[in-house]
């Protein structure tokens, strides 16, 4: 489903350049649950940021399917993302001013042709168990509550890639698995997920795990259940 | 707008309250100011815009070239019998004079006289004013010469609900006589300077001074069908000047005069002879007061918006992140930022609306909102003020990678540039803000320096009556009254002159020879007075003495016209004879051997501030003074006197009409226009500071709660509350030092144009810029030492976590 080939990002600040990401090689298979590791600033966050076209490559290729996302202009990125991706990120990234069924339903707001948006919001909230607080703030919620609305937000329009950035990082344990255990059951159910984990743990319950170093991939292992 | 963008906006609103209500209630603020001052101005270069067809009237302007002379200047009066003369060398010419018009007449009514506003006008008055008429037909009302046609008012007030039309009425000019009413026309509105309620025939006059080429008498207006026409006229008139104007005038009297049309609309703004451009230079003024009001409230509303707004960088990265395109999130933020405006608008309306009254009462006005003409006005700055409002958050926040925010723990917040671009907001609102504080404080001490200011005589005390000179009253009958005035209780003195406080009487110029020097000498105003005129006025001479009694030259009643004689001069009049002091100007001999100097006195200020003094001597006419205005000085409360004299006339003069007042009173109509300026201008420059308060209430509340965390390291390396304290209320001080260095020069010019209008004014004391400085600087500090003292308090633990 994914392929990337020849990836590389580098940074010009102040005369300094920096590349975080080196000939990136990667290919993802649909409803392939793929963890990605590796220490602070090896450019795991960079990756998905570009996986999630977020951030555009300085050099390289990136197939979605048959689709070159390179040769896609802002606008049309956009469309790509609000209708074939969903981001989960490490601090949930929630708006305040909106309730958690409103923030749910952020993520049909900019697509078009979607039918039955409160059914759907209100699924979406059932799968994660936290349609009790859909009239309910953000503020007003756990952490893990929160993360499993912004999980919600980002499975609302059912894409067909989740992006996970570190969903456990501001979670206790409990929290943590409970989280894990829904994209587990997201995957089983034939979702396509790509997580940035420090956990090893967490890296475990997914199908395989590339390890990074430095801006270059230098492992990648399948992991037997 | 999508409904998510939309609930966000409110809920933005609701969360925050008092910025919103800051923000919004700051620029609807700016918004009222701006609505109230430009009616104002459109009222005042509004008048006689009403008239139909008011491009083609036309009023004919007398200028008198004598540069040098106090006459000096352009007129908006004429020769009484100028259109007379006009017509008879342009027969195809449409013209009216207006004689006449406040207090112009007397209406005698059950044996008592009323001043009325009654004014004299040519037949042909409808066809130059093309009143609108509730009864009667304009074209034949004025045809008869007993004919009067009276305003819808006056008609109420005299025939209550019966039909005016064929009743009579008995009016006075010179003489009493009856008229029967053919016709009722609409009341005047306000913006007019015309002022009447009553219209009668203007009689052919007999007097010598009627067709006397030099003399002014009343207002001629004429009709033009195109401008080309008008100005084909005026260019005639040199040589009709020449042709009409020399048997009175000589040779030379196109040197010493010209005539001018001036377009109706324009006359109400035209100074007239030596007074300044003051009212035309106030209603600018105000103008350019509402319009940097406003653009503080935009300034201030734009720099609190935008910096809000990178608060919701995080939001914006993840709408992005969500597949919002920019153009999505530009047309959010434009949306967002129109609409907030668009309640600011109507806020501000309402507050216009509300306040109005307050706003006439202050300022003697009768504004009200015209909401055809401001609605479409209020819409387009609601689209300009919110597209800027809206646009700057907009690119700069779709400028920053999504990425870049998401990661980031903090908002972006524009960045030095952002930093500048604020400050240099706050430079300019508090450069306004400091120049508008100084402006006022020069107001308030202009007005008070000529209310208290020494006029030369003791102002309090005098009750002036100007009915005296009445030309129904013989000379038997105002010397009765006299007597009869001066055996009142509470009466000191009583005295006479054909010139009183308050710009009573008339206004006489003579030119005096003086020895040595070439003809026609110099131009004094002559003022005849009566007994005690000195005594009752409270003035002292300076050098030698006053007129008595007991000196026989003194009483120029009992000498003949060619008789040597003896007068008091002023000040003034002894530099302009060329006498080095008041002593040496004393037994000195002027006007051809036939006046001697015995005293000189300072300058008596009768009349406006903005008059220049006049160079003056003053004879003595005994009993009574020519064209008498009765002055008495009393003790005590002035309202019994006021009333025991009222009393008095109408007792023993019913058919003319009462008309006392105080000395004080007939002074402050002349401070009464700057007194409503001083007051507007304080109530725009009082909002404009609070409005820049507000903003940096708003920026200084935002801008400390971005820095909550660098206090806890500051702190955690050791600064102490005091040292917090300085650097957040250092911060926001230096732009309102630097906004001094914009105010000063700015008030400086602008006071000194407005001050020159004033003939006696205050000089420009550095006070006057020092102290609104420090004031200002003052509020700004406690405006942010609320929130600097808070941010300094907290615990460097918690200020560290904080994001």
């Amino acid at each position: 489903m994914i392929h990337l080939e020849n990836i590389q990002r580098r940074y010009l600040s102040d005369e300094v350049e920096t590349t975080a990401l080196h000939d990136i090689k990667l290919d993802v298979d649909a409803g392939e649950f793929l963890a990605i590791m590796g220490p602070s600033g090896c450019g795991k966050s960079t990756l998905l940021n570009i996986l999630g076209t977020v951030d555009r490559p300085t050099s390289g290729r990136y197939l979605f399917g048959e689709r070159d996302l390179a040769a896609l202009d802002e606008k049309a990125l956009a469309q790509f993302r609000g209708s074939t991706l969903g981001f989960v990120f490490q601090s949930f990234n929630l708006i305040d001013e909106l309730t958690i069924e409103e923030n749910v339903g952020l993520g049909l707001a900019y697509r078009n042709g979607v039918s039955d948006r409160r059914g759907r919001v209100a699924a979406a909230m059932d799968k994660v168990s936290i349609a009790h607080r859909a009239r309910h703030y953000p503020h007003q919620l756990s952490g893990g509550q929160q993360q499993r609305a912004a999980i919600a937000r980002a499975i609302v329009g059912n894409p067909r890639l989740i992006l996970a950035d570190e969903p456990t990082g501001n979670l206790d344990t409990a929290n943590g698995e409970q989280v894990m255990n829904i994209l587990a059951g997201l995957n089983a159910e034939g979702a396509t997920i790509v997580m940035v984990t420090h956990s090893r743990s967490h890296a475990d319950m997914a199908k395989r795990r590339i390890d990074m170093l430095d801006g270059r991939i230098v492992a990648s292992a399948m992991h037997t259940m | 707008m999508n409904r998510s963008a939309l609930l966000s906006l409110y809920r933005s609103l609701a969360r925050h309250k008092l910025y919103a209500a800051l923000n919004i209630g700051g620029l609807a603020i700016g918004i009222a100011v701006f609505l109230i001052l430009s009616l104002y101005v459109r009222f005042e270069t509004s008048f006689e815009q009403w008239l139909p067809r008011h491009d083609g009237i036309y009023v004919v302007q007398t200028e008198f070239k004598d540069n040098g002379s106090p006459f000096s200047g352009t007129y908006q009066d004429t020769m009484g019998g100028l259109l007379e003369q006009m017509i008879e060398d342009f027969p195809s010419l449409v013209g009216t004079r207006i004689n006449g018009g406040e207090d112009g007449g007397t209406v005698i009514r059950n044996g008592a006289a009323q001043t009325e506003d009654i004014a004299r006008v040519d037949a042909d008055f409808f066809r130059v004013f093309d009143l609108p008429m509730i009864i009667g037909e304009k074209a034949t009302a004025l045809r008869d010469p007993t004919a009067i046609v009276i305003s819808q008012s006056a008609a109420q007030r005299y025939f209550g609900n019966r039909n005016p039309v064929g009743q009579i009425m008995t009016l006075a000019f010179e003489k009493p006589a009856t008229y029967h009413i053919t016709g009722v026309f609409k009341d005047l509105p306000r913006n007019s300077d015309l002022s009447f309620s009553i219209l009668a025939r203007q009689e052919r006059n007999s007097s010598p001074s009627w067709y006397h080429w030099g003399s002014t008498a009343l207002t001629t207006y004429l009709r033009f069908e195109s401008p080309q026409a008008a100005q084909s006229f005026e260019q005639s008139m040199p040589a009709f000047i020449k042709r009409r104007g020399t048997h009175d005038m000589g040779p030379d009297v196109i040197d010493q005069m010209g005539l001018s049309l001036l377009p109706i609309a324009q006359a109400h703004l035209q100074p007239q002879g030596l007074a300044s451009a003051a009212k035309k230079t106030t209603i600018i003024t105000l103008g350019i007061v509402g319009v940097l009001t406003l653009l503080i409230a935009i300034v201030n509303y734009i720099n609190l918006a935008t910096a809000r707004a990178s608060l919701r960088a995080r939001e914006v990265a993840m709408r992005k992140v969500l597949g919002a395109d920019q153009g999505a999130l530009v047309g959010q933020f434009l949306s967002e930022a129109i609409l907030t405006v668009a309640i600011a608008a109507l806020i501000g309306l309402i507050i216009a609306e509300t306040g109005l009254p307050l706003v006439n009462a202050a300022g003697g006005l009768t504004l009200s909102v015209p909401y055809g003409f401001v609605t479409p006005i209020l819409a387009l700055l609601v689209l300009i003020v919110g597209v800027m409002a809206g646009l700057y958050p907009a690119l700069l926040l779709a400028r920053f990678p999504a990425a870049a925010v998401l990661a980031s723990a903090r908002a972006p917040g524009g960045g030095r540039a952002g930093t500048r671009t604020r400050e240099a907001l706050v430079v300019f609102q508090f450069g306004l803000a400091i120049a508008f504080m100084i402006g006022t404080a020069v107001l308030v001490a202009q007005a008070r320096h000529v209310r208290s200011t020494d006029l030369g005589f003791q102002r309090e005390g005098l009750l002036v009556v100007p009915g005296l000179a009445n030309s129904s009253l013989d000379k038997a009958r105002q010397l009765a009254l006299l007597a009869a005035l001066r055996r009142l209780p509470g009466v000191e003195k009583v005295t006479t002159a054909n010139s009183a406080v308050g710009n009573n009487g008339i206004n006489n110029f003579s030119n005096v020879d003086v020895p040595g020097r070439p003809k026609p000498g110099v131009s004094l105003r002559s003022i005849k007075v009566g007994r005690d005129f000195f005594e009752t006025h409270g003035v002292r001479p300076i050098a030698g003495r006053v007129f008595d009694d007991a000196h026989g030259t003194d009483d120029s009643s009992t000498l003949g016209p060619d008789s040597p004689r003896n007068i008091v001069i002023n000040r003034l009049a002894v530099a302009r004879l060329g006498y080095s002091s008041p002593q040496d100007a004393l037994g000195k001999t002027v006007g051809d051997g036939k006046l001697t100097i015995i005293g000189v006195i300072d300058q008596l200020r009768f009349y406006s501030p903005r008059l220049p003094d006049d160079p003056t001597y003053y004879t003595y006419l005994g009993d009574i003074a020519p064209d008498p205005v009765a002055t008495l000085r009393f003790s005590g409360d002035p309202r019994p006197i006021q009333a025991s004299v009222k009393n008095l006339w109408q007792r023993l003069a019913p058919q003319v009409p009462f008309d006392g007042d105080t000395g004080v009173h007939a002074l402050a109509k002349f401070y009464q226009s700057d007194d409503h300026v001083t007051r507007l201008f304080g109530i725009g420059t009082s909002l404009a500071v609070l409005i820049g308060c507000v903003g940096l209430w708003g920026l200084a509340s935002f801008n400390t709660s971005r820095r909550v965390r660098e206090i806890g390291i500051r702190k955690t390396l050791g600064a102490t509350s005091a040292d917090i304290v300085k650097l957040l209320v250092g911060q926001f001080l230096r732009p309102v030092l630097i906004a001094n260095l914009i105010a000063w020069p700015l008030a400086f010019f602008a006071l000194q144009a407005w001050l020159g209008g004033f003939a006696d004014r205050i000089a420009l004391s550095p006070v006057f810029f020092i102290g609104p400085s420090l004031l200002a600087i003052t509020i700004a500090v406690l405006t942010i030492l609320g929130q600097s003292l808070r941010a300094s308090r907290a615990a460097p633990a918690w200020a560290l976590r904080h994001d």
